[in-house]
């Protein structure tokens, strides 16, 4: 099996560096180099796509769990990107539910809860985020 | 509709419409990238009138072909034709606005061509050296001079509603928590929960009623190279509401090149707003700047959501969208998470 991550990284780092670049001042030149950024990007995303919902779902499921929510979103048939984002986003629509509730409370319960819901939020968001890509042959 | 085909129906159209002008041609058409939005082409429209021939340089935006933005075009069209010719904006003139589908096959305007400048990219904002303080300083006095226009009489305020000064900030929150809750294809714990917060929270009403362009920051503005904004485009979410709506906007994170220190990483934040409260004749106010800011990351990401699924569903194909519905958005919710976990209890 081929190095999928690899191969985006090259294709893009190609439309990028070679594609865009002859396509200048043509409407698609702004299309290849987009495209080609991206498919940097996705070479990255595809490596740590699983690792990442994988976290988000653990994260997620406990949080509820802290909430005292009875989880009725079943855990994914396996680990297909696309199974565990339905997992993940069926459990993200809990979270704002008990959210929205925690911040109707004034207890220090709540408020901890809250807070751990927000480091969680703030680690996802970190996770989520791809790294700019460099492309220091296309800017020389 | 293929390039010529376009260039012979918009000479046809502009003869008949242009007082006076016969034997009209296009002499070159291109699209300019960006803008997705709407299609954009830069137009050499040559003509006779009765003193003599003429070369017109035209911006044309066409709407696409299933758009179902009426609305706003008639908006950035008479925000446009507002700024126009007022305390030096450096505004291009509206020329024709068309609703009827017949002329081009979709609604359409045209302004006129400023010929000189660049935009320059937020993600490069360094390459504005060594004319970074001279853009700062005209980036800030316009953005001070857009909320000084008069309203009341303007044509934006023929087109738009004019809220009252302590509703602002719901109208604008409403409008973007409902096209985040519309458009977004996945849950948004980040954004709801900042939404929350938002109301919680309001800001003081609005020092005055200003003009709001929308969408004023690096990337929509032209510079010359050699120090000079040349030119302020892409009005269409232009409406009446709080100056501090495009403060906030122009100075997001996003557009600062990561520059902290520098407001919109152009102007040191101090000189910034004193150049913004002389433009304006606004007091700067922390408390409805730190709402404003925090609702900018908001809007953000309904726009972000918004074109994420207009290219997941295939109504619009342009790679920008999927960027933005990816890059910037993960970029804006990391932002809001940054700020808001702190305030309630969470470690940066």
């Amino acid at each position: 099996m081929s190095d999928i991550g690899m191969i985006l990284d090259r294709i893009g780092r190609k439309l990028v560096t070679e594609v865009a670049p002859k396509l200048e001042g043509d409407y698609s030149g702004g299309h290849a180099a987009m495209s080609g950024l991206m498919s940097v990007m996705a070479g990255e995303a595809w490596d740590n796509a699983a690792d990442r919902l994988v976290n988000e779902i653990a994260g997620l499921r406990g949080l509820l769990a802290l909430g005292g929510k009875a989880v009725t979103v079943e855990a994914s048939p396996g680990v297909k990107i696309s199974d565990l984002t339905v997992e993940r986003d069926a459990l993200a629509r809990d979270l704002i539910a008990l959210q929205e509730s925690l911040e109707a409370r004034e207890d220090d319960e709540a408020r901890d809860l809250n807070a751990k819901i927000w480091m969680h939020l703030m680690a996802t968001a970190m996770a989520r985020m791809p790294s700019p890509p460099d492309f220091p042959d296309a800017e020389e | 509709m293929l390039e010529t085909d376009l260039a012979e129906k918009f000479a046809a159209y502009a003869e008949a419409h242009l007082p006076g002008a016969r034997n009209a041609r296009v002499d070159s058409i291109h699209r300019i990238h960006g803008g997705a939005s709407r299609q954009t082409y830069s137009i050499d429209l040559a003509y006779e009138d009765a003193t003599g021939p003429k070369v017109k340089g035209l911006i044309l935006r066409r709407d696409p072909p299933d758009s179902l933005i009426d609305t706003e075009r008639r908006v950035e069209f008479a925000a446009i034709k507002s700024a126009y010719g007022q305390r030096d904006l450096p505004v291009p003139e509206a020329l024709f606005l068309e609703t009827d589908q017949a002329a081009l096959g979709a609604p359409f305007f045209v302004m006129g061509r400023i010929e000189s400048g660049e935009p320059l990219n937020p993600f490069r904002i360094d390459t504005v050296e060594p004319h970074r303080a001279a853009i700062g300083e005209q980036f800030f006095r316009h953005l001070g001079s857009i909320a000084a226009l008069e309203v009341e009489g303007s044509a934006l305020a023929a087109e738009t509603e004019t809220p009252a000064a302590d509703q602002c900030w719901r109208r604008e929150l409403d409008y973007w928590t409902n096209e985040i809750r519309e458009n977004a294809l996945t849950p948004q714990p980040v954004a709801e929960a900042a939404i929350r917060h938002l109301e919680r929270h309001p800001p003081p009403p609005a020092q005055r009623l200003s003009i709001v362009h929308g969408d004023y920051r690096t990337g929509n503005y032209l510079q010359d190279g050699e120090g000079r904004m040349t030119a302020i485009l892409d009005w269409e979410m232009a409406h009446i509401g709080d100056p501090y709506e495009d403060l906030a906007w122009a100075t997001d994170l996003l557009w600062c090149g990561n520059d902290q220190e520098r407001a919109a990483g152009l102007l040191p934040w101090p000189e910034a707003i004193a150049v913004w409260q002389e433009a304006s004749g606004c007091t700067f106010d922390p408390a409805a700047f730190e709402w404003w800011s925090l609702f900018a990351h908001v809007k953000a990401l309904g726009i972000w959501v918004t074109s994420e699924k207009a290219f997941a569903k295939g109504e619009n194909d342009d790679p920008i969208l999927a960027w933005s519905g990816w890059f910037t958005h993960a970029a804006h919710e990391l932002m809001l998470a940054m700020r808001l976990g702190p305030k309630y209890g969470a470690g940066a």
